[in-house]
């Protein structure tokens, strides 16, 4: 039966498994695969199994146990080998490589940090600062009908949003990049200008956390800062 | 101040009061081996549909052209439509209710859509005002990656 991978660890990880369950309704039963150097957490793969909610927690609940207890490279979900020796076989063939991912993650979480600001605060700002969007304003709202001055000034403004945001997603990460090992930053989103995700000492961990309250607090309340963390290292894995 | 923090590392099994904010973590980040697949995940393009910045088209044009349109001038800043102020531990009750309209629209529509309809009455759906599922176009979700240290 096909073998689904949880997470690899060092060979002197613990493992706690206990009160955990897998993937799958019913849940799927824990195991461990391991070789002398390297550990791996698996379960059976259940039939048809999809990025259900349940499947998802189930995932990541695994993932933070054995976060509690040491270093953990997370697989993404879903990922499904042949069966345990195939397992075994891949981790006795990458073991240099693992060993060394393990190493530099040890003794270090992930937080993942979004933020987002108000658009009207932004619009207003835009407003303020470029005279020709404030004159096309004006203009289209004396003239609803005007609809080749509506796109111009949507142009104007869509221009402004993005390099605002940008520059503000500049800002931001250049604050916290120094206090993280490693920095892995995805592209923005409609809401979110900065996504990104820091690789952050155990012992820094509270240091840091602080740093985005104090920042979240310097920027007010236009913004909105989601910090997620402490999580398994799935973006240093 | 505007701040949300989840942290989730108590043991609980996996809280998915956050479990919106780390999806693209889950799904699309972390570890695969070489040789070994990954299951087919249904509605996964759910992932990429916030991924993208602001794009140059028709409709966005004339959705910032009206927004601006609709700003009141003479009365300045209004307060944010939703302000959260949830600090430290207060974790994922709190954080539900008052980010309410940030959170509750983009969980439904990943669960919907996850679920497809199977087994939905297990999972414990919370308010059900539908929101229509925002029309968007993939985009692809590279990214950048730095090493400090390294250089």
């Amino acid at each position: 039966m096909a073998t689904y991978v949880y997470a690899i660890t060092a060979a002197d990880h613990p493992l706690r498994l206990e009160g955990l369950a897998g993937v799958g309704d019913p849940p799927s039963e824990l195991r461990t695969v391991k070789t002398p150097e390297l550990g791996a957490v698996v379960s059976d793969t259940p039939p048809g199994l999809r990025a259900k909610r349940r499947d998802l927690v189930a995932h990541q609940g695994v993932l933070e146990r054995l976060m509690a207890d040491g270093a953990v490279l997370p697989m993404r979900f879903g990922l499904v080998g042949p069966d345990d020796g195939q397992v075994q076989d891949a981790l006795e063939r990458e073991k240099e490589k693992y060993t060394a991912r393990l190493a530099e993650i040890d003794g270090c979480l992930e937080y993942n940090l979004k933020v987002s600001r108000d658009e009207e605060g932004m619009l207003r700002e835009i407003l303020r600062d470029s005279t020709e969007a404030r004159e096309l304003s004006e203009y289209t709202r004396r003239n609803p009908g005007a609809q080749d001055r509506m796109m111009a000034l949507g142009e104007i403004v869509a221009r402004e949003v993005q390099a605002r945001q940008e520059a503000l997603g500049r800002d931001i990460a250049a604050v916290f990049s120094p206090l993280a090992e490693r920095t892995s930053e995805a592209e923005p989103t409609a809401k979110h200008f900065l996504n990104a995700s820091y690789l952050v000492k155990r012992d820094e961990a509270a240091a840091f956390s602080q740093a985005v309250h104090e920042e979240a607090e310097r920027r007010g309340d236009e913004y909105e800062f989601r910090l997620n963390g402490p999580l398994p290292p799935y973006s240093f894995a | 101040m505007s701040l949300v923090q989840q942290s989730n590392a108590s043991g609980s099994g996996g809280g998915s009061g956050n479990l919106y904010d780390v999806l693209e973590l889950i799904l699309d980040r972390g570890l695969v081996i070489d040789a070994f697949v990954r299951v087919s995940l249904v509605g996964i393009e759910i992932l990429k549909i916030d991924v993208r910045v602001v794009v140059a088209s028709v409709d966005t044009y004339l959705r910032f052209a009206e927004a601006c349109n609709r700003l009141d001038l003479e009365s300045g800043r209004k307060a944010p439509a939703q302000l959260t102020d949830i600090v430290g531990d207060t974790v994922e009750s709190g954080a539900k209710g008052k980010s309410k309209g940030a959170l509750t629209g983009a969980v439904e529509a990943f669960t919907e859509s996850f679920q497809s309809g199977r087994d939905s009455s297990e999972e414990k759906e919370k308010e059900t005002t539908k929101r229509p599922a925002r029309k968007s176009t993939a985009s692809s979700s590279s990214r950048r990656s730095s090493r400090q240290g390294e250089e």
